[in-house]
């Protein structure tokens, strides 16, 4: 068996080399490939093979995980251009920025004291989606136009938006589990 | 590699030859072996036509273990050597036992091993070995049907089985002899069964209800691939629960107490598990108890009664698929069926409460025991090569997240739960302080955010990091999981390449080397090996707390203890010292360890609100950061 690991994740696929590609299309050919190289298709092979089927799934699971999230796709992108990222330094350095994202963070912390917690964090989230897609829209921009640093700071500002979602997740889970 | 021991030998001959390979449920209360036979998976029957083999088994002194109904038989005169669900314990330490607080139907030895071990005529058992006797006649009555030696099995396990109990079942099998081509999860492999019985395509959700365990996962079915989107559940809520449930509502009718009279105990737990079959189709019941004082009691129990006895248990489950539903960003429209799994999906109030929450009628066309039998049959089927199609491919997920342990007690998460399998991931660390040659990795699994509050896996030492400024070397830990949903652990620093690597047991879990002991059933060496083995860990322990303390101690140990307070954790830090030097039982290091983590106690407490309000002293930007 051979299992050619330099492509990139999009060659992978067999997509462009864009931040937007067809969802469908991603998902179609992770099934084919899946099917392909799954451990389970090895299970009486030699070492060898089996060694590399849990190498090949594993980078195609990875490559799934990546394409398949806007932030992590966005910053894929970025890192085959040659930009570096440094998870535990970079920081987006836009105040205002920071200080919207407080003021949602406690927004969230505060839906407690709301008649309708739950339809609350509703609202929030839709606004948390809205605002996430309009940082989409203008990273599609500065790529477009090689703008590398200002993009690397909007993916840098989709990622807190990851974290908000998460919030959000538990708050809710925590109000539904009080209702029950 | 870790991942790939299994050998099988002569699988790589004879591709044209049928492979027998059958798929195996082994279950809380009942188990069941299945093969697929001319294209057909059924489940095999013993001699007398039985399907279902009891997971009970009886112990007697210079005899074979009794497996199943025969076993079962002696239940009520036998009681401590008649073991059942097993399961409830298998890869679970002693400590997590207790914690449980549950009533036991067997007397576990009191010593102070981590695993578990059940008292029985033969000496004391571990779960794993009582699991593979229960593996051993399932795979004696499939080479008795088929003709032939097995090839390879699939077993089954709860989606919600953690790394350990995972482990302990693999375990079992070696002990049984049986060549495991694969673990796979009991709602997969039921919704495999229906799958490709109706070439259905969709979103399905599999309530698995069984004897000692709940599983929910949402699975999506398209083009022949069965990829599990979310599973969640409770590897301790089950049927059992449901017969306790009736049995303490019978105690305190009879204003009785839970007591050691193991005999009248198990009466009542039978008469509560009839009483509750008989309500699936009845709306009341009487249920006769004979008194120890040999006074009947005559008890009537209603459907509504039973229905409220059991109400927060069927929340519980019902909060779990909300949950799941979430994991797998799927509403609950989205859903095209519900399969109902597990001998307790046939009382009415489960069943009613899905499908109210679903808002759709659950399948219940094959019989809910052998459901997920019939599955890993098809599964193992297609693992040994039979079918030259490759029409079926599961995708499974990790059941719960990975991590390791970073500063202040808080887990990092590597591999979030719900990631496809097999995976790989890796997280860079690096080292606090100046010098600092050697770092202890502690694998943990679990969802909350606190050492304390996950499940310890494993622990292990890199050592030989090359001596640089704090910060300086950088250690990357890489997790790996296989097809199995079995983790190894890897870590390298980066820069000389010096490297540790483990295969994680758990911590309280059977060693390799248990395993062999029990297999050539001699014990002296290996004891010594394990001796010498532990009194090293405890070695290193030791080191690594005294050079904490001195560490802290050196910060602000004079701000935070007034002199008798540092007096009295320096003078147990010395004596720990010396016993580490001096001692070769590992318990008596084990012992200064303890004492000195005990006299240390205000002074951590202390340190910990002296940090906090350090980091409560004004906002961040780092505070959103990771």
């Amino acid at each position: 068996m051979e299992f050619d690991f330099s492509r990139n994740y999009f060659e992978l696929f067999g997509l462009d080399v864009d931040f937007s590609i067809d969802i469908d299309e991603l998902e179609g050919s992770y099934q084919r490939l899946q099917s392909q190289f799954h451990p389970d298709r090895f299970v009486s092979s030699d070492d060898q093979d089996r060694r590399i089927a849990i190498q090949a799934t594993t980078f195609i699971n990875e490559a799934h995980d990546i394409l398949r999230e806007e932030q992590a796709r966005a910053r894929y992108l970025l890192q085959l251009q040659g930009v570096p990222f440094d998870v535990e330094q970079d920081t987006t350095q836009d105040m205002d920025f920071l200080m919207a994202q407080m003021k949602l963070r406690e927004q969230i912390d505060e839906v407690d004291q709301q008649n309708d917690p739950l339809d609350r964090l509703d609202e929030l989230a839709l606004l948390a989606r809205q605002q996430k897609k309009e940082l989409i829209e203008q990273y599609q921009q500065q790529f477009a136009v090689q703008e590398w640093d200002s993009a690397k700071d909007t993916v840098l500002k989709m990622q807190f938006f990851a974290r908000l979602q998460q919030q959000i997740n538990n708050k809710q889970e925590a109000l539904e589990n009080e209702l029950l | 590699m870790a991942l790939l021991q299994i050998s099988e030998p002569g699988m790589s001959t004879a591709p044209h030859e049928h492979r027998l390979a059958v798929g195996i449920d082994l279950g809380t209360t009942n188990s069941l072996v299945a093969s697929v036979r001319n294209g057909v998976a059924e489940v095999l029957v013993d001699e007398f036509g039985q399907a279902l083999l009891p997971s009970v088994v009886n112990y007697a002194q210079d005899e074979a273990p009794l497996v199943g109904a025969n076993a079962l038989a002696k239940t009520l005169n036998d009681p401590l050597n008649t073991i059942a669900s097993v399961k409830r314990i298998l890869g679970r330490s002693s400590e997590e036992l207790r914690t449980l607080n549950e009533y036991l139907p067997f007397q576990l030895v009191s010593d102070s091993e981590s695993v578990p071990r059940i008292n029985t005529a033969l000496g004391p058992r571990t779960a794993i070995e009582i699991s593979a006797d229960i593996l051993q006649a399932l795979k004696l009555r499939a080479e008795q049907t088929l003709g032939g030696s097995l090839t390879g099995v699939v077993i089954t396990v709860p989606a919600y089985f953690d790394d350990a109990q995972r482990q302990a079942t693999k375990d079992a099998a070696k002990l049984a002899d049986l060549n495991v081509f694969r673990l796979l999860n009991e709602p997969t492999a039921a919704a495999i069964a229906y799958g490709l019985d109706q070439a259905a395509e969709g979103i399905i959700a599999v309530y698995d209800l069984g004897g000692g365990t709940f599983d929910i996962s949402i699975l999506r079915l398209r083009k022949g691939v069965f990829e599990v989107l979310a599973i969640g559940g409770d590897s301790a809520l089950g049927g059992d629960d449901f017969d306790h449930a009736i049995a303490q509502w019978l105690l305190r009718q009879g204003d009785l107490q839970i007591n050691e009279n193991h005999h009248f105990m198990r009466q009542v737990l039978s008469q509560a598990r009839a009483a509750k079959e008989k309500l699936t189709s009845n709306t009341a019941t009487t249920i006769a108890l004979k008194l120890p004082n040999d006074y009947e009691l005559e008890l009537s129990l209603s459907r509504d009664q039973f229905e409220e006895l059991i109400a927060e248990y069927v929340k519980k489950t019902i909060i779990t698929c909300r949950r799941a539903l979430r994991d797998a960003a799927i509403d609950k429209q989205q859903i095209t069926e519900v399969v109902m799994v597990g001998g307790s999906t046939r009382v009415p109030l489960v069943r009613q409460q899905v499908e109210k929450f679903f808002g759709r009628k659950a399948h219940t066309e094959i019989d809910p025991d052998e459901v997920v039998a019939i599955g890993a049959a098809i599964q193992a089927d297609i693992l040994a090569g039979n079918k030259t199609t490759d029409e079926l491919l599961l995708l499974d997920v990790t059941p719960l997240s990975l991590g390791i342990e970073t500063m202040g007690g808080l887990v990092e998460k590597i591999i979030d739960r719900n990631s496809t399998i097999p995976i790989s991931r890796a997280q860079e660390f690096t080292t606090y302080k100046d010098g600092q040659t050697a770092m202890r990795i502690h694998v943990l699994q679990g969802e909350r955010e606190l050492v304390a509050d996950c499940r310890s896996l494993a622990t292990f030492d890199l050592t030989e990091i090359p001596a640089l400024v704090a910060g300086a070397a950088k250690i990357r830990v890489t997790f790996q999981v296989d097809a199995d949903g079995l983790l190894s652990v890897t870590a390298q620093e980066v820069n000389s390449g010096a490297s540790a690597s483990i295969e994680v047991k758990p911590s309280y879990g059977l060693t390799d080397a248990e395993i062999t002991v029990m297999l050539k059933e001699s014990q002296d060496y290996a004891q010594q090996d394990m001796q010498v083995r532990s009194l090293r860990e405890q070695q290193v322990e030791a080191d690594r707390v005294v050079e904490a303390l001195n560490a802290a101690l050196s910060k602000d140990g004079e701000q935070l203890l007034n002199e008798q307070e540092l007096v009295v954790i320096t003078d147990a830090r010395d004596q720990l010292i010396a016993v580490r030097e001096n001692a070769t039982n590992p318990d008596d290091i084990h012992a200064a360890i303890k004492r000195l983590e005990n006299v240390s106690e205000i002074y951590v407490a202390r340190r910990m609100d002296s940090s906090v309000r350090s980091m409560m002293q004004g906002h961040k930007v780092e505070e959103f950061q990771k």
